[in-house]
């Protein structure tokens, strides 16, 4: 499987923002032929997400885990590895998080919190650790061995909050609820925004230092754009792999953290409505750049939070959103230039 | 009960050794289908729709292998005319079919995710008088439907046919050596979508053996990830169809197991793990014995 994708370039208003386009046109069909004005719920849509300050702070409390999951994604992109298995990490990590926060229940916040994030950090780190090694020591290809992990992670999670971490008493696959001292506080209460977003913006700041300020950060897009100049010119390309690939899983399993810290409370089967999965959209649509991220995690977290709403007051399932997430990710990576340019010379 | 195991376990086989033997032609014509699973879905539930309007269940095939067909034909185009990444395409293509999917559902039938009509032309069981009561063997010849039949078969055509035939020689030049192919005046592309299709149409055939072969209903859920489960095995059989059919096999033992093992305190999602982690096994092993080899070499 040639698993080398090539790392997103920032050229170009119109190459970011046609994907979308796309994609609404192409949902726009399927909601037209369903019976319903594309335009009237696409207005909805946005209003729905934009419209007023607590529908802001419920979009930005559903690009929180996106913006996480996304730059997971972008942090291996840059090493050329292609990570889809952010989404167990999601899994694991949260996981991990909700057991510190349910186990460790006489800690004050100040230490409960910090030591919830930090095994979510860790634990989705070593679940990308045989992914990462494989790929830099044996060239082994990550996306299969990633993409199985997910597969992996949900099973595993699903069989442990069935039996050893099953709350007591209760008959649905779910964890005990994490203590309120593990819980992150809120910036605006009633909204379920909470800290985790100021951390994924710090993150992407961090990001954006990384990437175009330290050797670290530009050894790393050399090695993505091209490994066999980047050995070459004395880069230690596996093993730049393996950190890129722990990073990433580290991400991801903050991304965990925060979700079961943040939102849910707990860990439950079923936990992530496909973060990692949307992370790939983001990351491809915001061409790994820090501010696209952030500008396409908005654009799915406010399809997220107001598509839900949209099924409560009107009949269009809420479905179209992965619809569009899907069609997003198709239309990101397709290129258009044959339409203008004779056919190139493919294959 | 060993030979309700072995008849499970083969009817569990049948859904992902179509899938995977589909799968396993694009593969060799050059394109990794990650999107397997949602023409798969999309087969449950055209098969199921056909079989219960038309009733008669080869129309239901039929159309369920032509909506994988059609599916496959799109996503190889955007691979190979539009130049996008089958990994990226192929998850899009399983995230933006599922949506359709429940949007249908939720639209049509106003039902979210599981999907009863009346009168499902069931796929018919073939009972081989004479061998049905033999132990064993019975349960390994008899009581399959003509799907099962057409999988097993399939698996030797498909041998035959890459090794032996003009086109397949060609099949295996459009993924192994496209510039080859191209200047033998073929169009590796073409050969590409061609394969596609017929990765699509196989797997659409599993979906609706899914609906209308097994359960007879629809849900969502009806896949359970067994469009990987194919992946896995063609994965596992390193494109050869005989060894890709036993990885199937034993995925289809795991299947019938662990239905068995539900409620016998025996992990089912445990259970669930092991092709998948499989998988990662042998890709470890593999890639050791090629290092093997090369520093023997070298």
């Amino acid at each position: 499987m040639s698993a080398v994708v090539a790392p997103p370039s920032t050229s170009g208003w119109a190459t970011a923002v046609l994907p979308f386009v796309l994609a609404l046109v192409a949902a726009g069909i399927v909601l037209a032929v369903a019976g319903h004005n594309p335009f009237d719920v696409y207005r909805l849509l946005a209003v729905e997400s934009f419209g007023g300050t607590k529908r802001i702070a419920a979009t930005l409390s559903a690009a929180t885990p996106l913006i996480l999951t996304g730059l997971a994604t972008a942090v291996a992109f840059r090493a050329g590895a292609f990570n889809v298995g952010v989404e167990g990490c999601v899994y694991i990590g949260g996981l991990a998080a909700a057991y510190v926060g349910f186990t460790f229940v006489d800690l004050p916040a100040p230490v409960l919190i910090p030591l919830a994030l930090a095994a979510g950090f860790v634990a989705g780190s070593l679940w990308m650790l045989v992914p990462g090694v494989l790929k830099a020591r044996l060239d082994v290809d990550e996306v299969v061995t990633t993409l199985m992990l997910n597969f992996i992670a949900i099973s595993f999670t699903a069989y442990l909050v069935n039996g050893p971490l099953l709350a007591p008493g209760s008959a649905n696959s779910a964890t005990p609820m994490v203590v309120d001292a593990a819980r992150l506080p809120r910036l605006m209460p009633p909204s379920t925004l909470n800290i985790g977003f100021l951390i994924a913006m710090a993150l992407l700041a961090l990001y954006w230092l990384w990437s175009n300020r330290t050797a670290l950060g530009f050894e790393t897009r050399i090695a993505g754009m091209n490994a066999r100049f980047a050995s070459a010119s004395g880069i230690n390309v596996p093993s730049l792999v393996i950190k890129m690939m722990l990073l990433s899983g580290a991400i991801g399993g903050l991304a965990g953290a925060i979700h079961a810290l943040g939102s849910v409370g707990r860990f439950v089967a079923g936990f992530s409505p496909g973060y990692g999965f949307t992370g790939i959209a983001v990351a491809l649509l915001g061409r790994g750049t820090p501010v696209g991220i952030f500008l396409a995690a908005i654009l799915f977290g406010a399809l997220a939070t107001s598509g839900a709403t949209i099924q409560l007051f009107s009949d269009v399932p809420i479905e179209i959103v992965n619809i569009l997430q899907g069609m997003v990710m198709i239309f990101a990576v397709a290129r258009f230039g044959w339409i203008f340019a004779r056919r190139r010379t493919a294959a | 009960m060993i030979d309700n195991i072995i008849h499970a376990a083969i009817v569990m086989t049948t859904p992902v050794l179509l899938a995977a033997l589909g799968g396993l032609v694009n593969r060799v014509g050059g394109l990794v289908n990650i999107g397997l699973d949602s023409m798969m879905l999309a087969g449950a539930l055209i098969g199921l729709m056909l079989a219960s309007q038309t009733g008669s269940w080869p129309s239901a095939l039929a159309g369920a292998a032509l909506v994988g067909g059609l599916l496959g034909l799109l996503m190889s185009l955007c691979v190979t005319r539009l130049q996008a990444d089958e990994i990226i395409v192929g998850l899009g293509f399983n995230i933006a079919v599922a949506g359709l999917v429940r949007f249908f559902l939720k639209s049509a039938y106003g039902s979210s995710g599981t999907l009863s009509l009346p009168d499902v032309a069931r796929l018919p069981k073939i009972d081989i008088p004479g061998i049905a009561d033999v132990p064993l063997l019975g349960a390994i010849v008899s009581g399959h439907d003509p799907l099962t039949w057409a999988a097993w078969i399939l698996v030797p055509v498909t041998a035959w046919f890459l090794k032996e035939t003009r086109a397949g020689l060609r099949l295996r030049a459009a993924g192994a050596a496209p510039q080859a192919a191209r200047a033998l005046g073929l169009s590796p592309l073409n050969i590409r979508d061609a394969s596609t299709v017929f990765a699509g149409a196989m797997s659409g055939l599993a979906g609706a053996f899914l609906s209308i072969g097994v359960v007879g209903i629809f849900n969502e859920g009806i896949t359970a990830g067994r469009g990987f489960i194919a992946l896995a095995a063609f994965y596992f059989g390193r494109n050869r169809p005989w060894l890709t059919a036993a990885c199937a096999l034993l995925f289809g033992f795991f299947d019938a197991f662990q239905i068995r093992l539900q409620g016998r305190g025996v992990p089912a999602e445990l259970v669930q793990t092991l092709p998948y982690a499989m998988v990662i096994v042998v890709l470890t092993a593999m890639a050791l014995s090629a290092r093997r080899r090369k520093l023997r070499g070298a």
